[in-house]
């Protein structure tokens, strides 16, 4: 059998597969990956607007925190999520036909197109309730969710094989892994830091992601400090590295 | 037809390296069915999930022509979250298998009644062993792999097992381990015994039996 169909076949059984353990198992379904980062953005709108007159960036709290936490979120989402498709699928992988890529590739695309709805519903609600919306710029936008979603894929096919190794590595990247909402641009601008400082931080090739997002629905927004090729080659080396290590790992994963 | 060839694997826990395959070869013919035989321990499911092609080789290689199942356990590869008919529309999917054919077959040999709709997790050892054997006999295989399945179940559910088995076994091979004799020898023409790394053929089946208790006589 023509192994390209069969891995086609396998992945979106798989997909059906993790649609219906995902969303079906709870009422409420699809609607709840749209309320959580809803409720997350309203959340720190309301808490912001509390202690600040305006927003970092623009006039508009809401696009302000939206613009940095679903930038922000192409990654996280994607690395919560896609972390343990192979751990969770593994009595599947007793079918010769599944391999554990396609666990993998399930998750992962089933992940990007959820976070791209909820982005485009989060972000368009909020659009249609200004007052003069901005002029979006979509070449940024989707540069910084695609290099976004290859990096956290890259991390996740990592974890995939490191959290079934070592069990104590599972600890820690949610130490390491935690804090990454804090200082990844969400709620400040980068360019705001002073310079020793902002140099650090702009270590965190995430931080780079928020930036990208942003300039593309903020028009004068000059993003000092972006470097669109530190994060390329950041998200590509990891996905190199994730794929290497997930291929060198096949009967580790596989159960043997 | 499935050959191996030079067929090495080891099988390793805490550092102790211990062969189950040592460059092993064996020539299974279409149209005959055999019996894995060996000690306990000596790696008959392993070599099971291998000619399945679940696990690989450390060396050497095996050839496959035609349709080899998935090894069938009495606990089947059924994830424990989904229900019975999810498990099986899931199968079908992979395998290219019309859906709504597969579901009834399986629900209609595998009597779960209401339990087909219900997590596999709540299912009892025997409802697995049903679901497994009737799902691994909705789809058509040229080879099946039979691990101790057929040990599990009432006599009821033995003998519609024997029948459905039968049937299938005008079209197709079965590769069986078991620690009975007597269902080996209602299945099998031939054997196979894995012993101390080596596999042995034998084209009677009576002959692999008769090598096999000898090894057990000898330890």
């Amino acid at each position: 059998m023509n192994p390209f169909v069969t891995h086609y076949r396998v992945v979106g059984a798989l997909l059906i597969r993790e649609m219906e353990a995902r969303f079906g198992s709870k009422p409420g379904g699809y609607v709840w990956a749209l309320l959580d980062p809803a409720a997350h953005i309203i959340l720190m709108t309301l808490l912001f607007q509390a202690i600040a007159r305006a927003p970092a960036l623009g006039t508009n709290f809401p696009l302000f925190f939206a613009t940095g936490y679903l930038g922000f979120q192409f990654y996280q989402a994607m690395v919560s999520y896609v972390n343990g498709a192979v751990k969770s699928n593994r009595t599947l992988l007793s079918y010769p036909n599944v391999a554990p890529f396609d666990a993998v590739a399930a998750r992962a695309i089933l992940q990007s197109l959820t976070t791209a709805l909820v982005a485009c519903i989060v972000l368009g609600v909020i659009l249609a309730y200004m007052r003069v919306p901005p002029t979006l710029h979509w070449a940024p936008i989707l540069e910084a969710a695609t290099v976004a979603s290859i990096l956290g894929l890259g991390i996740a096919l990592i974890n995939n094989v490191m959290f079934l190794k070592y069990p104590l590595y599972e600890q820690l990247f949610t130490i390491v892994n935690r804090p990454m909402f804090l200082i990844s641009g969400v709620f400040f601008l980068p360019d705001a830091i002073p310079l020793p400082y902002r140099d650090i931080v702009l270590l965190n090739p995430l931080v780079h992601v928020t930036m990208l997002f942003r300039t593309g629905f903020y028009d004068g927004y000059r993003a000092a400090g972006l470097d669109p090729v530190y994060l390329y080659n950041f998200a590509f080396l990891t996905l190199f590295l994730g794929m290497t290590l997930f291929t060198f790992s096949s009967s580790l994963l596989r159960n043997e | 037809m499935i050959r191996l060839e030079q067929a090495t694997k080891f099988a390793r826990t805490r550092g102790i390296k211990k062969p189950i395959l040592n460059e092993a070869s064996l020539v299974l013919q279409r149209g005959r069915s055999v019996g894995l035989l060996g000690r306990n321990g000596a790696g008959k499911s392993t070599l099971l999930r291998l000619i399945a092609g679940t696990i690989r080789l450390d060396s050497g290689r095996i050839i496959r022509q035609g349709r080899v199942s998935w090894p069938l356990g009495f606990q089947g590869s059924f994830q424990g979250s989904m229900t019975g008919e999810q498990n099986v529309r899931f199968v079908a999917r992979i395998y290219g298998v019309d859906t709504r054919q597969l579901i009834d077959y399986v629900q209609d040999f595998a009597e779960l009644g209401p339990f087909f709709q219900a997590p596999v997790s709540s299912y009892s050892s025997g409802m697995k062993a049903r679901l497994a054997f009737g799902l691994s006999m909705g789809v058509n295989f040229d080879y099946y792999l039979v691990d101790e399945i057929t040990a599990v179940g009432d006599s009821n559910f033995k003998k519609k097992c024997q029948e459905v088995f039968r049937t299938r076994l005008q079209s197709s091979d079965v590769i069986m381990v078991s620690h009975s004799t007597s269902t080996i020898l209602d299945y099998c023409d031939c054997g196979v015994v894995l012993e101390g790394g080596k596999l042995t053929y034998y084209d009677d089946v009576q002959d692999a039996i008769k090598a096999h208790k000898n090894n057990m006589k000898g330890s």
